[in-house]
């Protein structure tokens, strides 16, 4: 089909223009991707897909919000009522809601998803280690583009929530209080909170779209890793179109459908990701009696809580992504698959549970166990990158094959 | 292949672990009532309308449903004639909004009532947290709390709202008669939370239903693409 | 010829793949734009209800309706009189050019003239056909009120300060202006002898 559209008059007039046939051979026909990637491997454009629905659907309900806290009738706010206004009154209005919502938690799992494999599969090691940070630059930006949504519909959990998380800034030692007025314009959450919040929410999803492109681009400047994680024999690859254009295309079948389901059936998640607090209207007089942030931002708010000291738990928290960047140069081991590494396998593993018990204790209200269990967690989080950097000195290898 | 789906097989059993007990340590000790309501269900959601209107709405309101609403949304589907009844002089596009005023509320109750309009999402539970709560009302086994202020499935049990279908002591045989009433208002609530809830599940249906067939086709193209791939 | 049968297997898939696929988008694309159109809140305020009664004779008042101005006027008498003797000076003195001038109701050349239910209260849309400004009520004949924003010959009604357009007292547009058509009439129904409901 794409060589009959290439044939045609009008694809000559622009390619002599654009030299779009020399893109669309080096980017798409042409392009080698290794024949033996796995259904891992579909995560990435499922993420560009979740990314273009949340800008699709951010952009329209920006038509309707209005970033306001100026009180209403009942204790409510001129954001909260705009907000009920898209679910009742706008046509549709309730499903691009839904899908925005279910659309950010979406997000996330695709793109942990995405991150799991390449730690499992050794993504991150030369010659990708620049694709890599982009990518954990991308996961930074993503994190603050949900906090900033979160605080729009001012309800209980996003004023607390947005109150918690500004007071962290607030712990840092000498610019603590700048950066919290900075962020807040004021002194506490208010209605220039919301405001400035509402425009870093859109102002983000574009950084990341821009960003996108560059991960993009790095990846097809190295390529794609593989299962095997070795270099690639040229005889071993295919073309990204058709054969990865309709895998991925299989792969949006399969999200969508999964997707769809909850947007029209549960699209609160049973309080996941719409939490049931979200709908008192926000209340500066009054916490919520259990707050925790939405289940995305859990694994880093228990590192947070793991610490007696607040700036420690701060701190703890900020490296606990930071160290992300240093992946590449901390894991020295030539070999990238978890599959020729026996040790480092076991260690990445217990790892993503480790990362799944620290989102299950951030989510619970705090207990003395879940507070033992936390630290302990939080330990592993660290001693698994620390341990990389001793781990090719006795971890004995698989041989690797030469050819997949 | 093999490590892929332990892998898979890991992180699903460890989400699901994860999410298990998370639910069940959100509730507040107490097993909230089960209610039977359908939102689809017509006279269900009118009765439940009543009661709103002749008892909740004595202190609460439900201000983002509209009068017109009553008419408009096909599972209440009012007459012009009952709608009017019900406003008197208010507007039409007026929300339903008690006419007690928040101060005298205040000085009555010692809180002003919420609003109602998303109350049955505010709650973990929803319309069976509703039921139970106005079912609820019981002597307090202390005897701290005096009667009409003691709930059993209230957080601290301390509730400001006063018994509002006169459930503490109530005669045996009324029982049936004010589980209904109960019932009804929560679906009610259940209804006015999230009012495109049929809509959206009845759109959902075909959407999903399009998407497996649309998804079993591309994996039929993705089979046949690749069946020239040698592994 | 296994081959053969393949490729054409492949090519149905396609197709099948790529048909579903752009039913899919285009059903996408229906609640995006629906939720560009007037949201139910809006639609619900679309109608006015006025009471004329409140009118004092002779006086005009402009009240909203679809957040558009509409001129209701008090005809006295006097004011009804001015309605005759100058059709040779009108654009459409029937009021049936567009149908946006006319109403079912405007069902005798009597009705047509005074373009109102009740000849005494004359409700029409506020804005200019020309370019939609607000015309100012010149209801007095003649230049003795007006000097010479108006013609010598006026016959009292209204004058648009944008371009010069003038309309007669039944809001009708007078040869030589600017405005192509009489103010338009919007649907309204009297729901008791002085209540009114536009839209």
């Amino acid at each position: 089909m794409l060589e009959k559209l290439m044939q045609t008059r009008l694809f000559k007039w622009l390619d002599e223009r654009s030299g779009a046939e020399a893109i669309i051979k080096s980017q798409l026909t042409e392009y080698p991707v290794p024949k033996n990637l796995n259904y891992m491997w579909n995560f990435g454009s499922l993420a560009l897909l979740v990314l273009t629905i949340q800008i699709l659907t951010g952009i329209f309900l920006a038509m309707f919000y209005k970033p306001s806290a100026a009180l209403t009738y009942g204790g409510y706010t001129v954001a909260f009522d705009s907000v009920e206004r898209i679910m009742r009154d706008v046509n549709f209005g309730w499903l691009i809601r839904y899908m925005h919502a279910v659309g950010a938690s979406s997000f996330f799992v695709v793109v942990y998803l995405h991150i799991a494999r390449g730690l499992y599969y050794g993504s991150y090691k030369g010659p990708r280690e620049l694709l890599w940070i982009i990518g954990v630059v991308i996961l930074l930006i993503m994190q603050g583009a949900a906090f900033f949504g979160y605080l729009l519909p001012w309800g209980q959990m996003s004023f607390w929530g947005a109150t918690v998380i500004t007071n962290l800034f607030g712990a840092l030692p000498v610019v603590g209080e700048f950066l919290q007025q900075l962020l807040r314009g004021g002194f506490s959450v208010g209605d220039p909170t919301l405001n400035r919040f509402f425009s870093l929410h859109y102002l983000f999803p574009l950084l990341l779209a821009a960003i996108v492109g560059g991960h993009i681009h790095a990846l097809h400047v190295v390529h794609s890793n593989n299962p095997e994680g070795i270099d690639i024999d040229k005889k071993d690859t295919i073309p990204f179109h058709p054969y990865y254009t309709v895998k991925d295309a299989f792969g949006v079948g399969v999200f969508l459908t999964i997707y769809c389901y909850i947007v029209f059936f549960n699209p609160q998640m049973g309080g996941y990701f719409i939490e049931v607090d979200n709908y008192t209207p926000a209340n500066n007089l009054q916490t919520p009696p259990h707050i925790a942030p939405v289940w995305y931002l859990t694994p880093w708010y228990t590192i947070l809580r793991s610490f007696e000291s607040k700036l420690l738990g701060v701190l703890a928290m900020g490296a606990s992504l930071a160290i992300l960047f240093f992946l590449p140069w901390l894991d020295r081991s030539k070999v990238r698959s978890s599959r020729y590494r026996p040790v480092y396998r076991q260690m990445v593993i217990l790892f993503f549970i480790c990362v799944i018990v620290l989102g299950y204790c951030g989510h619970s209200a705090p207990t003395p166990t879940l507070k033992l269990v936390g630290q302990i967690a939080t330990g592993y989080y660290f001693l698994f990158f620390f341990a990389l950097l001793v781990l090719p000195k006795f971890e004995k290898t698989k041989p690797l094959p030469d050819r997949v | 292949m093999k490590l892929k789906s332990i892998l898979f097989a890991g992180l699903m059993a460890a989400s699901l672990v994860a999410v298990g007990p998370a639910q069940a340590s959100e509730g507040h000790g107490v097993e909230l009532k089960h209610a039977k309501v359908d939102t689809t269900d017509r006279e269900q959601l009118r009765r439940g309308l009543t009661v709103f209107t002749e008892v909740c709405m004595g202190c609460h309101s439900a201000k983002y449903v509209t009068y017109k609403n009553l008419m408009d949304y096909p599972e209440l589907a009012l007459s012009r004639e009952e709608v009017d009844e019900l406003r008197g002089d208010k507007p039409l596009t007026a929300g339903l909004i008690t006419d007690l005023s928040p101060e005298d509320a205040e000085v009555s109750y010692g809180k002003v009532p919420p609003d109602l309009s998303v109350m049955a999402n505010a709650r973990r539970g929803g319309a069976d947290y509703i039921y139970s709560i106005l079912t609820g009302f019981e002597h307090d086994p202390e005897g701290k709390i005096p009667d009409g202020n003691y709930n059993l499935y209230f957080p601290g049990n301390r509730i400001a709202m006063p018994d509002p279908l006169s459930w503490l002591d109530h005669d045996e045989a009324d029982t049936e008669m004010l589980e209904q009433q109960a019932q009804d208002v929560a679906a009610f609530l259940a209804f006015i939370a999230d009012p495109h809830q049929n809509e959206r599940r009845a759109l959902g249906f075909w959407v999903v239903g399009f998407l497996i067939v649309l998804t079993i086709v591309l994996y039929l193209l993705k089979k046949a693409v690749w069946a020239d791939v040698k592994h | 010829m296994t081959d053969q049968a393949d490729q054409s297997r492949r090519n149905f898939l396609y197709v099948a793949a790529g048909g579903m696929g752009a039913v899919a988008a285009g059903a996408a694309v229906v609640p995006f734009v629906a939720s560009m159109m007037p949201a139910a809140d809006t639609l619900a305020a679309a109608k006015t209800e006025f009471d004329v009664g409140t009118v004092e004779p002779g006086q005009l008042v402009v009240i909203q309706w679809q957040g558009k101005p509409v001129f209701v006027v008090h005809r006295t008498e006097a004011l009804l009189k001015q309605v005759d003797g100058h059709d040779e000076m009108l654009k459409d003195p029937n009021s049936e050019a567009i149908p946006e001038v006319q109403a079912e109701w405007m069902d005798t050349p009597e009705k047509r003239k005074y373009r109102a239910i009740k000849p005494e209260y004359l409700i029409v849309v506020a804005s200019c056909t020309h370019l939609g400004c607000i015309p100012l009520f010149k209801p007095t004949p003649g230049r003795k009120d007006w000097g010479d924003s108006v013609p010598e010959d006026w016959p009292g009604g209204w004058h648009c300060p944008c371009h010069g357009s003038l309309y007669d007292i039944s809001a009708r547009v007078i040869k030589g202006s600017p405005a192509p058509h009489n103010l338009h009439v919007m649907p309204y129904k009297y729901l008791s002898d002085t209540k009114v409901v536009i839209g």
